[in-house]
């Protein structure tokens, strides 16, 4: 069953076409990351989900509910908005009872110490938020997204902005949801937290889908068409036989393979200009693909 | 509906535990009363410094100058503290100037050179006596030419003038009667003349606990007035104080992105409710203690039977309906804004609005059931404040006035409201740029 199920919904504001006929479904349980680059439409299509916006053709149902939307079922959906959205004048402890009651849920006290707790702001209960360093905003902009243990967590660049101690906090956070049932859909511009972080990787270019799946099923459809090498000193890449393209990374190099290149007759070239420290045949990264797609100079994408 | 409660209480707790809230409750009738109170605290501060005043007397024989003379002369020996021996009053000079030959051309000029001198701070300002001030002439309507002027480029202090205008009146009148050859000693004659001042007053009444009859005391003559502006300073007072602040939250709710996590927990509609409801319950929290100091003032100065328990309902009635109708104006505002300074553009229709029983006040207060104040009364924006108004001024207004204002008010102000929902579901959302007035009215028709 799924938690989010989009089927061919479209979205425009004025003459601009945000989402193309986007149909997706999102599984229970499972962690979903969306990617694609900046206006591409991620955050239209969660506010979508999140009734913000009502899309122009389509049907978006959330959770169990039936053909008709009910607005309840927001009580059930929780949504964490790109950076802020937070009263600054108001104390934390208050400004998460608040959210917390606007959800309907009631008696939050215990599980807003527990939270403040685990994301070590206990001392900053009662301080006001316009107080608080931008990452520890940022916790207690998560914990108002989740106090009132919603079944499906919307989360827009969770990670943004945190350090790598809290973006760990923040990541043990959201696997331990995921444990106790909860579906969480989040967008990020962080290549290596959607590869290591989601069951499912979507990707939204120009307002279409042009991923979607697991990152092996993804990578998958690209094959083995990547090397990576490291060479002794500087040595020259360009008109290699059999690469389409080369990606410079400063220390090392990644080689896109043109469709039936030799491999062997590149290490071969390879070794002719320099001494090869690294030679290694895979399958292109998530950062790579997305490169692919939405670079401007690239063309022949899959 | 349980969601639109809990933003009306964070709301209004937002509002009523700051300490600018506090600050302002009072402040403000403190900035209200300060003028007033400036002024009483200065009534007996003068500026002491000596001023110089030109005279043209132009009778015959400038008889008139003597008289004027003598009267500064006596004056003078007043401006200096016997006690202390310092000054407490201006002293004045004055400078007797011939007069110039009759014809308008020559008098003329004459004012224009002694104009030059007040304008080069000789002189404070100069006083022009007309030769036919024995018999001035009669303009056309029969009414006598004024012929005695006093020029200054400071005309608000016009101490000298009023000082001498009685002591010239007298010679005037003394040679009136020598020319009319009046025999009579000037004593009885003064005493014929004398002006019969009309005092306006309140009504006499008996007084209930001991059937004496009461004459018209002093709170029977200011309370009629005080009550009525007092009523609608407050009622406009507690609108800007509520409703600014509540659209600048609306602001900061857009800016901080905080209505997206509110939009998605509450309907558009619910959190707009919310808010107004929040405001609203500000409002009274305001005007109670406002009231109620006020009742409480009345209580102990005399003034109770001006401020009536049902003219105290109906303010609370009129004062909430304008604290939904404005504020679901100001939620607009602040929706279509993206950030503080463009809410300045958009804010001066709705102050317009605000502002337009102000500007009626006095016109109202006169006539408080003239046709001119009755049909604004029922101009629903204006309403709550001039309805107030008309009602607080004895006799008061028919009975089905306020009843049919508070119809006419309470639809304006769902139409207003449901208006701003639809300003509010557009905008709230909207970042970048602000909208237009055209762009607003567009969000309210559309589908």
């Amino acid at each position: 069953m799924s938690a989010v199920a989009i089927e061919a919904v479209s979205k425009s504001f004025r003459q601009h076409l945000a989402v193309d006929n986007l149909s997706l479904q999102v599984p229970r349980g499972s962690i979903y990351g969306f990617i694609g680059p900046n206006g591409s439409g991620k955050t239209t299509t969660l506010r979508m989900i999140m009734r913000i916006f009502y899309p122009d053709a389509g049907v978006i149902r959330v959770l169990d509910e039936a053909n008709r939307p009910r607005p309840s079922i927001l009580d059930r959906v929780a949504y964490l908005p790109e950076e802020r959205g937070l009263y600054k004048q108001m104390g934390v402890r208050e400004v998460l009872r608040f959210y917390a009651e606007l959800k309907g849920f009631r008696n939050s006290r215990a599980d807003i110490d527990a939270w403040l707790k685990r994301m070590d702001l206990l001392a900053w209960a009662d301080k006001k938020v316009q107080t608080l360093s931008k990452g520890m905003a940022q916790k207690v902009q998560f914990i108002a997204t989740v106090i009132a243990r919603p079944e499906l967590i919307l989360l827009d660049e969770p990670f943004s902005g945190l350090d790598p101690v809290n973006a760990e906090t923040l990541r043990d956070a959201i696997l331990e949801l995921r444990r106790d049932g909860a579906t969480i859909v989040f967008s990020t511009h962080d290549m290596s937290v959607a590869e290591n972080l989601c069951d499912f990787i979507f990707m939204i270019y120009k307002g279409r889908k042009v991923l979607d799946g697991t990152l092996e099923s993804i990578q998958d459809a690209y094959g083995n068409d990547t090397v990576r090498v490291h060479l002794d000193g500087t040595a020259r890449f360009d008109d290699l036989p059999g690469v389409a393209k080369v990606t410079d990374l400063g220390r090392a190099q990644e080689l896109r393979l043109a469709p039936e290149a030799d491999t062997q007759e590149i290490l071969a070239e390879l070794m002719r200009r320099g001494r090869v420290r690294h030679f290694e045949i895979g399958r292109p990264t998530l950062h790579d693909i997305f490169v692919r797609i939405a670079s401007p100079e690239e063309t022949n994408h899959a | 509906m349980r969601k639109m409660f809990v933003v009306a209480l964070r709301e209004y707790f937002a509002a009523v535990r700051t300490k600018s809230f506090l600050v302002t409750l009072i402040i403000m009738p403190v900035l209200m009363s300060g003028s007033i109170l400036m002024q009483w605290l200065l009534r007996d501060y003068h500026d002491t410094k000596t001023k110089r005043f030109a005279i043209v007397d132009r009778t015959a024989g400038a008889r008139l100058y003597p008289s004027i003379e003598s009267t500064i002369q006596h004056y003078n020996e007043h401006t200096i503290d016997p006690a202390t021996k310092k000054p407490i009053l201006p002293r004045f000079e004055i400078e007797q100037i011939p007069a110039s030959a009759s014809d308008s051309d020559a008098v003329a000029e004459q004012r224009l050179e002694l104009s030059q001198r007040v304008h080069k701070g000789e002189l404070f300002g100069f006083l022009d006596i007309g030769a036919e001030v024995l018999q001035p002439p009669s303009d056309a309507t029969g009414r006598p030419k004024k012929v005695v002027r006093y020029q200054s480029n400071r005309p608000t202090n016009l101490d000298f003038p009023h000082l001498i205008e009685e002591p010239i009146l007298f010679a005037i009148q003394e040679l009136r009667f020598e020319r009319e050859r009046v025999r009579e000693p000037m004593s009885k004659l003064r005493a014929i003349l004398r002006p019969v001042p009309i005092e306006a007053m309140g009504l006499t009444r008996r007084n209930p606990a001991n059937g004496a009859i009461e004459d018209a005391s002093l709170q029977s003559r200011i309370a009629p007035v005080a009550v009525p502006i007092g009523f609608m300073l407050l009622m406009f007072m507690v609108i800007m104080m509520t409703a600014t602040p509540m659209m600048q939250g609306v602001v900061e709710e857009k800016m901080q992105r905080i209505a997206e996590v509110l939009l998605g927990s509450v309907r558009p509609f619910d959190l707009m409710l919310g808010k107004l409801l929040g405001m609203t319950a500000v409002s009274l929290t305001i005007t109670t203690v406002y009231l109620g100091g006020a009742y409480w003032a009345a209580q102990e100065y005399g003034f109770a039977e001006y401020i009536p328990p049902e003219l105290l309902a109906w303010f609370v009635v009129f004062q909430s309906l304008a604290a939904l109708m404005y504020g679901s104006l100001f939620i607009a505002v602040g929706a279509a804004c993206t950030d503080m300074k463009e809410t300045q553009n958009l804010m001066w229709p709705v102050m317009l609005l605000a502002m337009m029983p102000m500007f009626l006040m006095s016109s109202v207060l006169q006539e408080p059931n003239s046709v001119v104040a009755t049909t604004f009364s029922f101009v629903p924006f204006s309403t709550p404040m001039l309805m107030i108004l008309r009602q607080s001024v004895p006799p008061g207004v028919p009975w089905w006035q306020p009843l049919l204002g508070v119809v006419l008010v309470l639809l304006t102000t769902l139409l207003c409201v449901w208006a701003a929902g639809r300003i509010f579901r557009v905008g709230l959302l909207m970042q970048g740029k602000g909208a237009k007035l055209g762009e607003m009215l567009r969000w309210v028709f559309r589908s």
